[in-house]
């Protein structure tokens, strides 16, 4: 019966950034926020493991105050009760604090069996935070994982790497990172919603964790963010007939050298 | 301080690290180490500039074990980068290794340099959408996703290979390992790609798009979503932030709307053409050159007109 710990990261939807076309800047003003993607199969992967192991599901999270938004969310997926770390420094953490962060929030709370993050954050895609707190922890990793189940305590895996599947076992406590394609993540009913109302969230100081100053400066610091241009032609074939359209197209080919 | 140092399991893209690592050891003018799995990799990498190439001799094969022997040789010489290889178990170690040296680690870094004794790295943020420009402290690490860089010609003098034997991880037992590259198809080293989306109704129809691809001599790529929800295709041939990065001279997008998360994948590539048959969807300001029509129109007529 696995007492696992979700790590989970509240993030502004990509979908709702802008690029502004004056000066390439990102307009987030209208992004809503969202726990990040690969974070819900995360979440959705614990659930899915107490519900057939028995066992608890805890969540933690660290962010800005708006992390506080999440809280409901998160609780209705799965979770019993969210941990959560709300201070100035997550605006600009890098893998590096965040880390620290959340390796000391895990270390408060005790030990866990398994602790469960997404392959990456839907934002920034570092893809380090599972290793970088299995480093920290001293406990091995299993990233990657895209299927997962627990004999007893052993953690059985499979990972999905670029050119292969590769079956481990791992006798726990461990750190597990997942792949999107573990699961679909539950659209919370709302009686889940309702129930998340009811279940305990209890905040974690920053200052409480015993971290040095330094742990919480980042090493990597965003200089500039720019949205990304395409430079393209952008030269479109939309005639009426597609046999015209075919052989513009076969000629601007032959211009490109390409047939 | 001082060490660049490089890992990479892929051998070829340990070759293309050493390029960015050359130029870092020219600015900092610091010794050129690289690891390697094999005497054979570790002599061809020590021929083509590393200063130094230490083979990582196991009884252990799983690779993301070696993290820690890695940073313990990192460590030691008080290097300043690590550069690894951007594949899913390179990942692995970097983070690691990072979080070992309380290091920065860049994912997926497309330009390195430096700059007032720190490492200035590009690199994408939110799946392709932005790209920014962090200043990192040294000690960094970073990792390269392979064709960012092409691998260096031979150097003048060949660097020295040393062996080390290192432990693995006995705490992760590997079981079974599964090829997923069901034909030996490369995908990343075609020069032409027809790319597939769902704008195609059935998996049968994607004949369509083969014979394209055989008139244009071209592979044939898809989206995550041909390959992981309707298994179309095999997942090596997706393209995209969590797939393949492929730089072609044509990519030809046929009925997939080129989602960010898409053209992050392939957006490097020489030529875009797309087809489509919405004339709004995002494809077409990506794009070079497009047809808006129907691909199940279009894709025979383009494949008779190319194969003559």
């Amino acid at each position: 019966m696995p007492k696992c710990l979700v790590c989970y990261k509240w993030t502004l939807d990509e979908q709702d950034i802008k690029i502004r076309p004056e000066d390439l800047s990102l307009d987030s003003s209208r992004a809503k926020g969202k726990i990040s993607d690969f974070d819900r199969n995360a979440i959705e992967e614990a659930a899915l493991l107490v519900e057939k192991n028995g066992g608890a599901v805890d969540a933690l999270s660290y962010g800005t105050a708006t992390v506080k938004q999440s809280l409901k969310d998160a609780l209705s997926r799965g979770p019993e009760k969210v941990f959560w770390v709300a201070d100035a420094s997550a605006e600009n953490a890098d893998a590096y604090v965040t880390a620290n962060v959340l390796a000391a929030a895990i270390r408060k709370l005790g030990q866990y069996d398994m602790i469960l993050c997404g392959e990456g954050s839907s934002d920034l895609f570092n893809q380090q935070t599972a290793q970088r707190l299995a480093a920290l922890l001293g406990l091995p990793c299993l990233s990657f994982v895209q299927k997962l189940s627990v004999e007893g305590d052993v953690v059985k895996a499979t990972r999905k790497l670029e050119d292969c599947q590769e079956d481990v076992t791992v006798k726990g406590p461990v750190v597990i990172s997942v792949l999107s394609e573990i699961n679909k993540p539950r659209i919370p009913t709302m009686r889940q919603v309702l129930g998340a109302a009811k279940k305990p969230n209890e905040e974690i100081k920053i200052a409480d964790l015993g971290l040095k100053p330094e742990a919480l400066e980042p090493k990597a610091v965003r200089k500039s963010v720019k949205g990304f241009v395409m430079q393209r032609k952008n030269v479109i074939y939309k005639e009426s007939s597609a046999a015209d359209n075919v052989a513009k197209l076969k000629a601007s080919l032959a211009s490109e050298g390409l047939c | 301080m001082a060490g660049i140092f490089i890992f990479s399991e892929d051998s070829a893209l340990a070759k293309q690290l050493l390029t960015p690592a050359l130029e870092l050891k020219k600015s900092l003018a610091q010794p050129l180490t690289t690891f390697a799995l094999s005497e054979a990799d570790a002599k061809e990498l020590a021929a083509l500039g590393a200063d130094k190439a230490v083979v990582l001799q196991s009884a252990n094969k799983w690779v993301e074990g070696f993290s820690e022997a890695i940073y313990s040789q990192v460590s030691k010489a008080e290097g300043s980068i690590l550069l690894v290889g951007g594949t899913l178990r390179g990942k692995h170690v970097a983070a690691y290794v990072a979080a070992k040296l309380n290091a920065a680690m860049t994912t997926d870094a497309k330009t390195l340099r430096i700059e007032g004794g720190k490492l200035l790295a590009t690199r994408v943020l939110y799946a392709g959408l932005a790209v920014c420009e962090e200043e990192v402290t040294l000690p960094a690490v970073a990792t390269i996703r392979a064709r960012t860089f092409l691998a260096p010609t031979a150097a003048a003098t060949a660097g020295t290979v040393e062996t080390v034997t290192v432990e693995g991880d006995s705490r992760v037992a590997v079981n079974q390992v599964t090829s997923t590259t069901t034909e030996g198809v490369n995908i990343t080293a075609a020069n032409k790609l027809v790319a597939v989306g769902r704008g195609f109704r059935k998996k049968e129809d994607l004949k369509l798009a083969e014979d394209l691809a055989a008139a244009l001599k071209a592979e044939l790529a898809c989206t995550r979503g041909v390959a992981e929800d309707e298994h179309w295709l095999p997942i090596e041939r997706y393209i995209g932030i969590s797939g393949q990065t492929v730089k072609p001279d044509l990519y030809l997008a046929v009925g997939l709307s080129g989602q960010v998360q898409h053209m992050v994948g392939c957006r490097e590539s020489k030529v875009i053409v797309a087809v489509n048959n919405d004339e709004r969807a995002p494809i077409f300001e990506a794009a070079d050159y497009g047809i808006v029509g129907d691909l199940y129109e279009v894709l025979p007529l383009l494949t008779a007109a190319l194969g003559k």
